[in-house]
């Protein structure tokens, strides 16, 4: 499993499974030719993933799953301005759809779950207290 | 030695030996020592943060 983890394989996979679900989704509300014109777009977004994990940077790193330290920190600021661009557009979105007073459930969903993952990913990451009321000796790795 | 040499002794990628050789990237605690060892240089000789603060 842990070769598995480590493999190039996994980002071109991942493309290539979400890919083929969205154009079951297509085959299924529209027709066999539009998902068959997403599929093969799939598979051409899956080579290139699996081209740019050759790479000899820190994009083919992470998408190789090869990333080392510095490079991981690289991979937690860009999920962050991720998700706070997620959040904005989700903003903008209600904002708007509640103006043209049009459905704004999508972008309430998408806004709620990802405030909700950041508090949990906080409780999750954050350091717990854990009492030390004394004076801590670093240097024994102990506390009072 | 090349710094692809040094990234594969200490199991980091080139690009992060650079970041390190620029002072743009200041490494954890586990890879400072391994750079040390790697170096046989005492990690406080290797890593002085008050040049950091005076530059």
């Amino acid at each position: 499993m842990r070769v598995f983890g480590r493999s190039r394989f996994v980002a071109p996979v991942v493309v290539l499974v979400a890919g083929t679900v969205i154009a079951g989704s297509i085959a299924i509300g529209h027709t066999w030719s539009d998902a068959a014109i997403a599929e093969v777009v799939t598979a051409f977004l899956s080579i290139g993933y699996y081209a740019m994990t050759r790479s000899d940077s820190d994009i083919g790193a992470v998408y190789g799953n090869r990333a080392d330290e510095r490079q991981l920190q690289a991979v937690s600021r860009a999920s962050r301005n991720a998700m706070i661009v997620m959040l904005a557009i989700a903003f903008v979105g209600a904002v708007v759809a509640v103006a043209m007073n049009d459905a704004y459930w999508q972008f309430d969903v998408l806004g709620s779950v990802g405030g909700l993952s950041y508090f949990i990913s906080l409780l999750i990451y954050g350091s717990h207290d854990e009492s030390t009321k004394g004076p801590t000796d670093l240097m024994s790795g102990q506390s009072n | 030695m090349s710094q692809a040499d040094i990234a594969a002794g200490l199991g980091v990628s080139r690009q992060t030996v650079i970041a390190i050789e620029s002072g743009r990237y200041s490494p954890s605690l586990p890879l400072a020592f391994r750079i040390a060892r790697f170096f046989e240089i005492p990690v406080d000789e290797m890593f002085d943060p008050q040049e950091e603060v005076e530059a």
